[in-house]
């Protein structure tokens, strides 16, 4: 489903974000990116989007070969790709069911389509009695369901997840990963960078650890350290 | 792409920054405005001066009944005599042909007018324009046999050619820097949409909205500025124009021109190109910010 060669990322003022990685995650895999601020985690998660392009090596997603992806077929690209972020990026002045029917509407859904989409993933987030609420009207974890939905009511091959449990509690930090869990359980390929080590812990999923940008673990059912 | 979905954007994006999306659309209405005033004055003094083009000093009206003879010694006359830098001879169908044009207000009057009643004539350039020289010359050549009479263009009709066409330029070099203006607007206003809508933007992106369907509404608003701007003109010039034209001389008033008047179908060309300069600059405008502040 993705595969790294090779790659290397170098920022303008010559940070190194990722060197030389090597990677092959299987379709329905749940990976788990662990390491220190500005290990590169964050970096590895944008190239799969294609919002940062590698310097060198090759990436392919759902069997197509990324960097050299033209800059119109991107949002086509994105299409398979569901985001989740720590900052929930919802929309302030929408509803939660606004806030996921316009992830549809945007790739332009029909309207049947959305008014029987939405319901249904917010009934699978738990959230469809808070359908008509704003998002501040919601608690962190609530806000962080509506972003999940959004990722996923387009039924994505691949998730991509950066430090989405990093402004919530452990509580309601576990409550999103079983919901992740859920998701993965569906085959959907499921990338996330964390600093979480009881979530790792107790998952025990395939875990890649990063250095200064460098691969310097890969463990299936691996611990954070 | 979704119509529905486009032209709400569009309008709530209208309804946002209303007072800057109102400047623009008067900027683009009054620079417009002038355009097409200059190009309309342009017009009519064009129409009232139509014999006086191209240099044009004198006219030699031969009588309608003049010999081929006469009318052989005339244009070798014209073509020997070494004060004549060029001339053009207006046969019969000609003469009706122009007639037409200057009495197309009053089409009674063409109806009674064959082509076989009007003088052909001789429209000459001297190389000498000042007024004296051309007098001279005229009163040399109106001496000829079959000559009906000579007409010199008046130092009244050079004065409003001249008159209109510094007033032209003039007017159009203010036009250009309100144009401008204009387009600095609607870029402004596109560019500060965009910047108050750049977390919904974010969103598009991430989800896979293409890059013209995240265009696409922004554009449409300049568009939409400047068209809205070109009608506000197009209605104020088309409400003063007949004020203007009762305002102007006649050709009663001033001998050897006919009115001062621009014809329906030149008005509705200037109308076209003005409703065109309002949506190429909206457009424009908001291009260039789309793509420069959209970075899709």
């Amino acid at each position: 489903m993705i595969t790294l060669e090779n790659v290397t990322k170098t920022y303008r003022n010559s940070t190194v974000a990722l060197r030389d990685a090597n990677v092959e995650i299987a379709k329905g895999e749940f990976v788990f990116l662990v390491g220190a601020s500005g290990s590169g985690k964050s970096t590895f998660i944008r190239l799969l989007n294609k919002e940062e392009s590698p310097e060198s090596g090759r990436i392919f997603v759902a069997g197509k070969e990324i960097g050299t992806l033209s800059g119109w077929k991107v949002p086509f690209l994105r299409r398979n790709i569901g985001c989740i972020f720590q900052d929930f990026k919802l929309l302030p002045n929408k509803t939660v069911f606004e806030n996921v029917a316009f992830a549809l509407e945007v790739i332009g859904q029909p309207r049947a389509v959305i008014s029987s989409q939405v319901p249904a993933i917010l009934e699978l987030v738990g959230l469809k009695e808070k359908s008509e609420n704003f998002p501040n009207e919601l608690s962190g974890g609530e806000q962080q369901r509506v972003s999940v939905a959004r990722a996923f009511v387009n039924r994505p091959l691949i998730l991509l997840a950066d430090e989405p449990t990093g402004n919530l509690d452990p509580a309601t930090a576990v409550g999103i990963m079983k919901l992740l869990d859920r998701i993965n359980r569906t085959g959907t390929t499921v990338v996330m960078a964390t600093h979480d080590r009881g979530i790792v812990d107790s998952m025990r999923r395939r875990v890649i650890e990063l250095d200064k940008g460098q691969i310097v673990r890969d463990q299936a059912r691996g611990v954070y350290e | 792409m979704k119509l529905d979905y486009m032209l709400r954007e569009t309008t709530s994006n209208l309804g946002r920054n209303i007072t800057i999306g109102i400047a623009s659309v008067m900027t683009v209405a009054v620079s417009l405005a002038l355009v097409g005033a200059s190009l309309m004055l342009r017009s009519g003094v064009e129409n009232a001066t139509k014999r006086w083009q191209g240099g044009i000093e004198f006219v030699v009206f031969m009588k309608p009944d003049a010999t081929p003879d006469q009318l052989a010694l005339m244009q070798s006359a014209l073509e020997d005599s070494p004060s004549i830098a060029s001339f053009k001879y207006v046969d019969k169908d000609g003469a009706y042909k122009e007639f037409i044009e200057l009495f197309s207000d009053t089409p009674e009057f063409a109806d009674n007018v064959k082509a076989s009643d009007l003088p052909t004539s001789y429209r000459v350039e001297p190389f000498d324009k000042s007024a004296d020289a051309v007098e001279s010359l005229a009163a040399q050549f109106g001496g000829g046999a079959g000559v009906l009479k000579t007409a010199t263009a008046s130092t009244t009709i050079r004065l409003i050619q001249s008159l209109s066409s510094r007033l032209t330029v003039g007017i159009f070099i203010i036009a250009a820097f309100l144009l401008g203006a204009a387009l600095l607007l609607i870029f402004n206003t596109i560019r500060m949409a965009v910047f108050s809508r750049r977390r919904e933007i974010e969103v598009m992106k991430l989800v896979g909205a293409t890059n013209w369907f995240i265009r696409v509404p922004f554009m449409l608003e300049g568009l939409i500025q400047g068209l809205i701007g070109a009608i506000i003109a197009i209605g104020a010039l088309a409400a003063i124009k007949p004020f203007f034209q009762d305002w102007l001389p006649s050709s009663n008033e001033i001998p050897l021109v006919s009115g001062f008047r621009v014809d329906t179908p030149e008005t509705i060309l200037i109308f076209v190109l003005m409703g065109i300069g309002g949506v190429v600059i909206g457009a424009i405008g908001a291009g260039v910010a789309v793509s420069r502040f959209l970075d899709v």
